[in-house]
């Protein structure tokens, strides 16, 4: 069974642990780039490139107010890693060419 | 509610032959994936794929029908059982129906079992996170990084 391109963003976004911390942080609260910069202690283009990344794969919103730009989780951003059914559904109908040439090789 | 997927694939190849290419391992492993499928009702036999998140990638099945060559199947289970979130185990079945028709067979896959206890965890983990400051999403990224 292949990641689908949004899974295979999403593990990506995720496998960098100042990422990661970040988005656990966006998931119980609201921040800002310049309230993420002071708590993770890295540059803050540093964490723009980390927000962009989480907004890439559907793991992050932001709501603009004035100037600033409000970091959130998105709750169904994670959704793509538990849809079985879809997984499935992509799998199975992308077998048939597979099936064929398995079959074209049997002998007679 | 569980959901089924239908998949159906029109082969022009007869039933004999289909069947074949569903229950010799090294047929099966040519359009599917590795396993040790032998057509008997209760063999236990394991299909490996890639690993996902804290699943390991094995789909454990077992026989449960066999009329060859009409009909053949077998549990499907797999998933994380160590993760309440991501990888929900999956207990499923998969049945393969052979129709033999002029020049070929019609062979259709039924999926089933789908059960929403994903979503259940998506939906609990949705509405407890912020209210458990993340601890089960916690565990689902945790489980990522292998």
């Amino acid at each position: 069974m292949q990641m689908d391109i949004r899974q295979t963003g999403i593990f990506r976004a995720l496998g960098d642990p100042t990422r990661r911390a970040v988005y656990e942080r966006l998931i119980a609260h609201e921040e800002t780039v310049s309230e993420l910069t002071a708590r993770f202690a890295v540059s803050q283009p540093a964490i723009s490139q980390h927000l962009k990344s989480l907004r890439e794969a559907g793991l992050v919103t932001v709501r603009r107010e004035g100037r600033e730009a409000h970091y959130q989780a998105r709750p169904e951003g994670l959704k793509p890693l538990f849809d079985w059914v879809a997984h499935y559904e992509k799998f199975w109908r992308g077998r048939e060419t597979r099936l064929k040439a398995v079959l074209e090789g049997l002998d007679e | 509610m569980s959901k089924t997927i239908t998949v159906e694939y029109d082969l022009p190849f007869p039933p004999a032959k289909v069947w074949r290419v569903l229950t010799e391992p090294k047929l099966l492993e040519g359009w599917l994936m590795p396993n040790d499928i032998a057509p008997v009702v209760g063999h236990k036999f394991t299909m490996r794929t890639q690993p996902m998140g804290s699943w390991d990638g094995v789909v454990h099945c077992e026989v449960l029908t066999v009329e060859p060559p009409r009909r053949l199947v077998y549990s499907w289970q797999g998933g994380a059982r160590d993760n309440p979130a991501y990888g929900q185990p999956l207990d499923t079945v998969l049945t393969f129906t052979l129709q033999e028709k002029p020049g070929g067979t019609l062979l259709l896959l039924e999926h089933s079992g789908f059960t929403d206890r994903n979503e259940f965890a998506f939906t609990a983990m949705n509405s407890g996170w912020r209210s458990h400051g993340g601890a089960r999403l916690k565990q689902v990224l945790e489980s990522l990084t292998g």
